[in-house]
């Protein structure tokens, strides 16, 4: 049995001794891959044992079940290469990191933060494009959050740790930072960098958005309803996929924020949603690496058609991706978004407006980007090759817990129980404009 | 009664049988999958029969007290309107399933078609037997998804960019939908059917989108639940995904249309306690299924395939639907949505033969007018006047002076005596065609047809609305909910009879070879206007358009941003 003061220490250790102990192995990348699997599984189990003596919000506990998942998936998608090797130590090295943030206590996990921001913002520069004007503001976004967290961690600034959720959980002006990781980041890190960071924002914002008045909510709720329009707008006009999957999430996750800042609350069905949503999109992303592997990283999506004859295995694994990305029943984002919906309030006309455009013009660029590369004519010149046994695994483990996501009860997530209430309003209500 | 889950679960199995096994035993496969199809038919018909005897049957998988706790309730509440839509579709999924082992046998595609003819089937089962409204949406929206399945064809363009164009005009009416139920359950705090209603009835709530301006909490949440109803259903102006969907191979086309497509009327019966509380919803169902129901029929009757014909029949036909539902008459939309079921499903899979007779005959399907000129003849023609114009009006003057039916006073009998009338007028004026047989036998037939439609018309007012609403009370507030001022409904009335007669005229003349004078400018309009109406109002090239424009803004937003980030 573990001492309940220790378990937050055991559970981050876990993966970051298992880093430290995969150095010695490094030569032989197969079998890295293989120990880093194990240990992101071991990471798991270990959140098991504890999970009863860890305290915590609720949204933090569902996180830091998802984590080790979302890492196991993240190593598992990719092929073995000799290149990657760095990308599946540090993806432990985060997965330790982010573990210590959510369970461990205040002033520990406020340091933690600022290095792991500090530690993505140099390997940004590291991968960084002098052409690509982005790669730039991405470096100097997650610089500012770097710095953030770090005075939020000396002085408890509430401005600073907001800044920095803005960073983590990303929201429009501040989302370049996330636009980089996820475009620029080696190997596994942009599938779990997507889950990892918005993971840490939500948990953060969960203890910093009760007190705010709702005036002081207002800014929050401007930003985050153009944020969503802005993102889909985005969205629509990519057609480089990592571009579209970044940006199709930043316009859900605007959404989040505008529930999160109009509710003034973190429910668990947010958690649900955000959980739901990151592992979607490194499903995707994932799926994408299916495709880069084969026809380069360069590839044109538009190049590539009828994968679904050809590669059946990922067409239906894409697939059920697609639906569960387009906010379609049964899975967890559609689960989530209806939660986040029901327990927000009725204010703003322009709102529900914002909404439902954004979730529209998601069935509009997922079904397109789908539609495009498993349909339409055979081409013979590409070779065909389905998903082999690792992707297939990686692929179907994310549909699995998107299905999991979607069909279990929601206070299997929450810390207290919640009341038989249902809320109806019994009064008049005013729809404000 | 946990019987009743295998209705919506045999045709799921139907569909994993055809998916799974070996190439060798596809076909076999293929033809015991029927089996379960049948049998979810015939539990379909015992279910019918418990319901009916028994009363409803509910079944949940959660605590109605906390709908919260399970992400999607699932459950089941079966009354005498899920029952009945329950024999519907699994009847006509048996029968097109049956016919499609045949006709798609040595299709490249034939096991996913097969497949998700069970699967849709299966869906649209759940659909009609949700226990509330969270549930219905959810398979609402898997609906939409079937039908973007159904309608492509993996390697013909044309038919991917149908399949996605489909895919986003019911994804409008997904969000409409979305946008009615999160209203709904913050104004109601459920959605459970019963406690909805109930709670709607109690405290309606007002909304005020912008100062001055009020709307009642049944009024916003029907209207917006309406125009979900308004994609599913093809109504003006989100009718314009039928022609689109009309590459899929034929069975598949007749379960759209015999099955599919009645989703929005069932939307609107399923909540008619609801929708009973907002004249403005069903006003605005009456102009839309109005609107609706005449662009439908006239853009058919300009459409040169049969397929085509057969979609805007289609969409006009479910105009006259959610026109019925309008006009409080929700019982007699029910009966009409079954019978233009059974109707098109049958005309569907008799399309292929009808196109393979015309090719054989070369004066099919068009006769010469010269010929029919020849051919009139006044027996049958004086008939058909009769039954057509004298005979409503001597059962008009019976029901107001032997059964003392206040028909003045009481626009739900006249909706019920006038759709008799025009149906069995459309179906006299289609008889006066009949050539090759003796006067007499038509004139025959068209007294028969008249009894039958008046019978019928008899039965869905009497039988079927006692049936489905037994409540007579509940049957008045609808129509009194959806009645209009009196100017208005009788200048309805006697536009439509007009209208009626006026064709009754121009026929006779053209029977007689005779011609009308009609001034120059009504020609080239009457040509114009045809030209429009054969290019379905040009929808499709607007739709384009508005898509184009939509994306140049789109990019034009995205460089401007790009330049700025740079």
């Amino acid at each position: 049995m573990i001492n309940p003061m220790l378990t937050p220490w055991f559970v981050a250790a876990v993966p970051l001794l298992g880093a430290l102990l995969g150095l010695s192995i490094w030569s032989q990348p197969e079998k890295l891959k293989t120990w880093s699997v194990t240990v992101t599984l071991g990471s798991l189990l270990a959140v098991l044992l504890g999970f009863f003596t860890l305290t915590g919000s609720t949204e933090g506990l569902l996180f830091v079940l998802l984590l080790p998942l979302a890492a196991s998936v993240s190593l598992l998608g990719q092929p073995v290469h000799r290149d990657h090797r760095l990308t599946w130590v540090v993806t432990l090295v985060f997965l330790g990191m982010g573990l210590g943030i959510l369970t461990l206590p205040s002033p520990i996990g406020s340091i933690a933060l600022a290095l792991l921001l500090g530690f993505i913002t140099f390997l940004l520069y590291w991968h960084h494009d002098p052409f690509w004007g982005p790669s730039w503001l991405g470096i100097g976004t997650y610089g500012l959050g770097t710095l953030c967290a770090g005075i939020a961690a000396m002085t408890g600034s509430a401005i600073a740790s907001l800044l920095a959720c803005m960073i983590l959980l990303p929201l429009v002006p501040f989302h370049h930072g996330y636009v980089a990781a996820l475009t620029r980041l080696p190997g596994s890190l942009p599938s779990f960098t997507v889950l990892l960071l918005p993971a840490i924002g939500l948990h953060k914002l969960a203890a910093l958005i009760p007190p705010v008045s709702e005036l002081e909510t207002l800014p929050v709720i401007v930003l985050a309803l153009s944020g969503a329009l802005y993102a889909a707008i985005k969205a629509l006009a990519q057609s480089r996929v990592r571009l579209l999957l970044t940006y199709g999430s930043l316009s859900f996750f605007s959404l989040l924020w505008w529930c999160v800042a109009a509710s003034r609350t973190v429910t668990p069905q947010a958690a649900v949603f955000l959980g739901s949503l990151a592992l979607v999109t490194a499903g995707l992303l994932l799926a994408w690496q299916v495709i880069r592997t084969r026809y380069g990283d360069d590839v044109d999506p538009r190049a590539i058609s009828g994968l679904a004859a050809q590669m059946p295995q990922f067409a239906v694994l894409i697939s059920v991706l697609a639906l569960a990305a387009m906010g379609l029943p049964p899975f967890g984002v559609f689960v989530g978004f209806m939660g986040l919906l029901f327990a927000s309030p009725l204010t703003l006309s322009i709102a529900p407006f914002v909404v439902a455009i954004t979730w529209l013009a998601a069935s509009w660029y997922i079904l397109d980007l789908v539609q495009g590369l498993l349909f339409g004519r055979k081409r013979p010149d590409l070779r065909y090759e389905d998903v082999r046994q690792s992707e297939f695994a990686s692929l179907l483990i994310v549909v699995m817990i998107m299905f999991a996501l979607g069909l279990a009860p929601t206070n299997l997530f929450e810390g207290t129980p919640r009341s038989t209430d249902t809320g109806a309003i019994m009064e008049s209500v005013s729809w404000n404009r | 009664m946990s019987f009743v889950m295998l209705v919506p679960l045999l045709p799921l199995f139907a569909a994993l049988l055809v998916l799974g096994g070996d190439e060798p035993s596809r076909q076999e496969r293929a033809k015991m999958a029927a089996y379960p199809i049948g049998g979810a038919f015939l539990g379909a018909i015992a279910t019918l029969w418990w319901v009916s005897t028994q009363g409803p049957i509910t079944l949940r998988f959660y605590d109605p007290a906390s709908p919260a706790t399970l992400a999607i309730p699932i459950g089941f509440y079966i009354d005498r309107l899920s029952a009945v839509m329950m024999v519907l579709i699994s009847g006509v999924g048996t029968i097109i399933y049956t016919y499609s082992i045949s006709y798609m046998y040595q299709d490249p595609h034939d096991r996913r078609y097969l497949a998700l003819i069970g699967f849709t089937t299966s869906v649209l089962l759940c659909m009609v037997s949700s226990a509330n409204l969270m549930m219905l949406f959810v398979f609402w929206q898997v609906l939409s998804y079937m039908l973007y399945l159904l309608a492509h064809n993996h390697a013909h363009a044309a038919t991917l960019d149908g399949a996605f164009k489909i895919f986003t005009v019911l994804r409008i009416g997904d969000v409409a939908f979305l946008s009615g139920t999160v209203l709904a359950y913050q104004l109601y705090g459920t959605l459970e059917f019963e406690t909805l209603f109930a709670r709607a009835v109690d405290q309606p709530g007002m909304l005020s989108p912008w100062p001055g301006v009020e709307i009642s909490g049944p009024t916003a949440v029907t209207l917006l639940l309406f125009i979900g109803g308004m994609s599913k259903s093809a109504q003006f102006p989100l009718h314009f995904w039928v022609p689109w969907s009309l590459y899929a191979p034929t069975p598949v086309s007749a379960l759209l249309h015999a099955g599919i497509i009645n989703a929005g009327g069932f939307l609107i019966n399923r909540l008619a306690p609801l929708y009973g509380l907002s004249s403005t919803t069903l006003h605005v169902a009456l102009v839309v299924g109005t609107l609706t129901a005449i662009l439908g029929a006239t853009m058919m009757l300009a459409q040169n395939d049969i397929k085509k014909t057969l979609g805007f029949s289609t969409i006009g036909q479910m105009g006259y639907m959610v026109m019925e539902c309008g006009l409080g008459a929700f019982s007699l939309a029910v009966f009409h949505l079954i019978a233009h079921s059974l109707f098109k499903a049958t005309v569907f899979l008799n399309c292929g033969n009808v196109i393979h007779k015309a090719r054989q005959e070369p004066k099919a399907p068009h006769a010469d007018p010269r010929e029919e000129a020849k051919d009139f003849s006044s027996l049958t023609w004086s008939t058909g006047f009769i039954t057509t114009l004298l005979v409503p009006l001597l059962i008009l003057l019976v029901t107001h002076g032997v059964l003392h039916i206040p028909l003045l006073e009481s626009q739900g009998t006249m909706i019920f005596l006038f759709f008799i009338w025009i149906t069995s007028s459309q179906a006299i004026l289609t008889l006066t065609r009949l050539r090759a047989i003796a006067s007499w036998k038509v004139s025959s037939a068209m007294l028969l047809t008249l009894l039958f439609v008046v019978f019928v018309y008899l039965f869905a007012v009497e039988s079927f609305t006692d049936f489905l609403y037994p409540n007579p009370d509940e049957v008045a507030s609808y129509f009194q909910a959806a009645a209009l001022p009196n100017w208005l409904f009788d200048s309805m009335v006697i536009m439509a009879t007009i209208l009626t007669v006026l064709s009754w005229g121009y026929l006779y003349m053209r029977a007689h070879g005779g011609t009308m004078r009609i001034p120059r400018w009504v020609e080239r309009l009457h040509l114009r206007l045809y030209v429009i109406v054969m290019n379905r109002l040009y929808v499709d090239e607007l739709y384009q358009t508005l898509g184009k424009a939509v994306m140049r803004l789109v990019h034009r937003i995205d460089k401007r941003n790009a330049r700025w980030s740079e």
